[in-house]
């Protein structure tokens, strides 16, 4: 089956997405990348190069490489002095005064450049999809005119793939964050790309977005903030050791690179570490490059581009006729506004905090593919499947949660894990059934519990429960115990597992969240008891099975150790105790195997308490143990 | 745990007064439960592609996060050329041998490029020298090695390419 995919169609950059099971994922290129760069290359040797390839010979090729072609978009050339004076390819005037890139003896329209990009899209999709690509919706600006959206669906013609729609970027992102889903809202999207910033307010109801205003400043995005650190760096050097890196296009370059990372850093730490060993040399040998960036002399040096923000921002509340107040949602797009200063602005001027959950690179291709998918109608065969919202599981020794089936996984759903019994002979076990994320048993909300009668007596952890978990649909569950042995089986149907309000599911998980180290700790500490008590148990039994085989100096020491061990688990002793025991311990069943039974193979028989796991049906492995029912 | 078993029976029943309702509804769910498992294999056989480039792509990464470390040692030595046989340098060799040799056993061998034509597929141009002795587009200067071949390329060279003399 032929596919649909979103397109992102940047000035610096473009990316494509697609949706897979209705979500929205983004395809690679060819290349591996995410995104790819807009540029087209026409070569010498009469070949085009399309996207980090032309990037790469643009030095070479500073005529022959076509860059920043949205800006030229159904245009005409007298509108475009400015846009043309800041490229290094020559662009003229066509028919009826369109614009037109020269390139030696042969003139291209800024749709053709499009086409170009848009075809390398669409083919490394198809290819990474292993299926056909025929038809795309393509993203464009709020503010493109009709001109310069029929010029873009031109592109699409031209690369041969049927553009189902234009839509604007923003509706784009605001789509993506499936707002069109959530009624009448107001929305803001903020947008500070590569290159270009967009501010726009759009206006959704009734699955029908409208934009109500837009502003921005075209020239001005993450490149300019690398240029300041570029420039900062350089001129610190130069102070210092009289040179201009600027001048070295070799320096300039790792400039550049550790600018860049530098400002990804610096939006998740207050400073970064910039080191540029070797960057040039005098008279006197190399000289390096080694200083500390603070955060707050990135957001000093670019305090000005900051500025420029908030101009576009007013402009378009006050044509929308808008205050913060009347703003339900604001949305963050381009991957500058993954810097902190950014969204500190945004959230001083509308008064909101902003959204970005969704990777700001990619959120209007991915808006792009969900419309795609609406579009051709893909999204009506997508059955709606329920999660569980939290974990559910059974209580076992120590009085932790032993979790069955983890929270977020999509139902129906059936899982079964085997227990055993904690106690010789133990002839019931009780099955608690818990929900919630805490590790301690006592902490979770208990949904149900019954009893499993009549095990055949037995040492502890010989007999084999099967504790399934079923739930359907409709989030009914079902959970069963079955003793292996006996085949005897009991039951419980719990249907008010799911009748839980999102706050109260919220607040569980927030109170999890909350405890996590304590309850890492408590888990830890637990499993150190059981460990420590199995271990003692099975020295214990194996003394007994050996009886008068074991010398009697071992035989008190081994019967030391075990009172120690039992004492320490009474106490509560701290985790280090309880491995240093279970440790001595495990050396003296090693010995006591080793030494009176040699032909006796290697085989640990008791029960390995504490290991959650993969269980699965067919697995026999015991994955806890239950407490002797009071 | 397989899809396939806990499947609805097949068996209509001999109730088929019920009309052709149950049948078309029947035979609906049957697709759907068809695709249903269809859906599930094919997502089984995605994940392990995925999983594989995932394991592919961390290591490029992690690979590549180390270059800068090899470019220094490398610019270093650039800089001791001339030093004639100073141990130290010798040993820093040996450090940047190892460095290369690490890469190389990864995946990623480094790429010798001077003196070949210039291809966008393996070097990025970051700066142009007229030179009458070369041919124009050839590679006069690796500014930085490039690491890995085709589809495991891990960095393209940094190269000075010749152009024409007098252009």
């Amino acid at each position: 089956m032929a596919r649909a995919v979103g397109i992102d169609l940047g000035t610096t950059n473009s990316v494509i997405a697609t949706t897979e099971d209705g979500h929205p994922t983004v395809i690679p290129n060819a290349e591996g990348s995410r995104t790819t760069p807009s540029v087209v290359g026409f070569t010498d040797q009469g070949e085009v190069l399309v996207g980090q390839m032309a990037r790469r010979q643009a030095i070479l090729n500073p005529k022959g490489t076509i860059y920043s072609a949205k800006r030229f978009m159904g245009r005409r050339f007298d509108e475009v002095h400015d846009e043309t004076k800041a490229v290094s390819f020559d662009v003229a005037a066509g028919p009826d005064g369109a614009v037109r890139f020269k390139v030696r003896d042969r003139q291209y329209a800024p749709e053709e450049i499009s086409a170009f990009v848009l075809r390398k899209l669409i083919a490394d999709a198809a290819k990474f999809l292993g299926e056909k690509v025929t038809e795309a919706v393509i993203t464009v600006p709020a503010y493109f005119n009709d001109a310069q959206r029929q010029a873009t669906k031109d592109a699409g013609k031209i690369a041969g793939v049927e553009v189902l729609r234009i839509i604007n970027e923003p509706t784009a992102a605001a789509l993506a964050y499936g707002l069109d889903k959530k009624g009448s809202e107001t929305v803001l999207v903020f947008d500070l790309g590569g290159g270009t910033f967009d501010v726009s307010i759009l206006d959704i109801g009734d699955g029908v977005v409208e934009v109500r205003s837009t502003a921005g400043d075209t020239h001005l995005g993450g490149d300019d903030f690398d240029r300041r650190i570029v420039d900062h760096l350089a001129d610190e050097f130069q102070r210092q050791d009289g040179i201009d890196l600027r001048a070295d296009p070799q320096a300039l370059q790792r400039l550049f690179e550790a600018a860049e990372k530098a400002k990804v850093e610096l939006s998740a730490v207050s400073q970064t570490q910039i080191s540029l060993p070797f960057i040039t040399a005098d008279a006197n040998g190399p000289k390096h490059l080694n200083t500390t960036l603070m955060r707050s002399t990135f957001e000093q040096i670019t305090g000005d581009l900051i500025e420029r923000v908030k101009g576009p921002v007013e402009q378009a509340m006050g044509d929308a006729k808008l205050t913060s107040a009347d703003l339900d949602e604001v949305i963050l797009v381009g991957g500058s506004t993954r810097m902190p200063a950014v969204q500190q602005t945004v959230r001083r001027m509308t008064g909101k905090d902003p959204n970005m959950t969704v990777n700001p690179d990619e959120v209007v291709a991915l808006g792009a593919a969900v419309q795609a998918a609406v579009i051709r109608g893909e999204v009506k065969d997508v059955v709606l499947l329920d999660v569980t919202p939290l974990s559910l599981g059974v209580e076992t020794l120590g009085g932790l949660m032993t979790k069955v089936i983890e929270r977020n996984t999509t139902i129906p759903a059936r899982r079964t894990e085997i227990f055993s019994t904690a106690e010789d002979n133990q002839s019931a076990v009780d099955v608690v059934i818990l929900q919630g994320e805490r590790e301690r048993a006592a902490d979770n909300r208990v949904l149900g519990r019954f009893r499993l009668e009549n095990i055949r007596p037995a040492p502890r952890g010989v007999p084999q429960v099967e504790v399934t978990f079923d739930i359907d649909a409709n989030g009914i569950l079902n959970v069963t115990a079955k003793d292996k042995d006996t085949g005897a089986e009991q039951r419980i149907t719990i249907s008010e597992s799911a009748n839980l309000d999102t706050s109260e599911i919220d607040r569980m998980i927030a109170d999890a969240e909350r405890h996590r180290a304590d309850d890492v700790a408590l888990r830890e500490a637990v499993d150190a008891r059981n460990e420590l008590d199995s271990i003692a148990y099975q020295v214990e039994r194996r003394l007994s099975e050996l009886g008068d085989a074991v010398p009697v100096h071992e035989k008190a020491r081994a019967e030391q150790l075990i009172a120690e061990a039992r004492q320490a688990i009474k106490e509560e002793a701290p985790a280090d105790r309880l491995r240093i025991l279970a440790g001595e311990l495990q050396q003296v069943f090693h010995a006591l195997g080793a030494g009176a039974q040699p032909g006796q193979p290697e085989q640990q028989t008791g029960p390995q308490p504490g290991q959650p796991g993969a269980g699965g049906p067919d697995d026999d492995v015991i994955d806890a143990e239950f407490t002797e029912p009071e | 745990m397989d899809a396939g078993t806990g499947a609805p029976s097949e068996d209509t029943g001999t109730a088929a007064d019920t009309g052709a309702d149950t049948d078309t509804r029947l035979e609906e769910l049957h697709d759907r439960w068809l695709r249903a498992a269809a859906e599930l294999d094919n997502l089984r056989k995605r994940t392990a592609r995925d999983l594989t480039r995932q394991r592919l792509d961390e290591r490029a990464r992690v690979a590549a996060e180390w270059l800068p470390v090899v470019d220094n040692l490398e610019l270093a030595l650039r800089h001791a050329d001339d030093a004639g046989a100073d141990p130290i340098i010798e040993g820093v060799r040996s450090v940047r041998d190892q460095a290369v040799a690490v890469l190389a056993r990864l995946g990623f061998p480094r790429v010798e490029d001077l003196g070949a034509q210039f291809d966008p597929a393996r070097h990025e141009a970051v700066s142009t020298l007229e030179d009458p002795e070369a041919e124009p587009g050839t590679v006069v200067a690796v500014v930085r090695p490039g690491y890995g071949e085709g589809p495991d390329q891990l960095r393209p060279a940094s190269v000075v390419v010749s152009t024409k003399a007098e252009d």
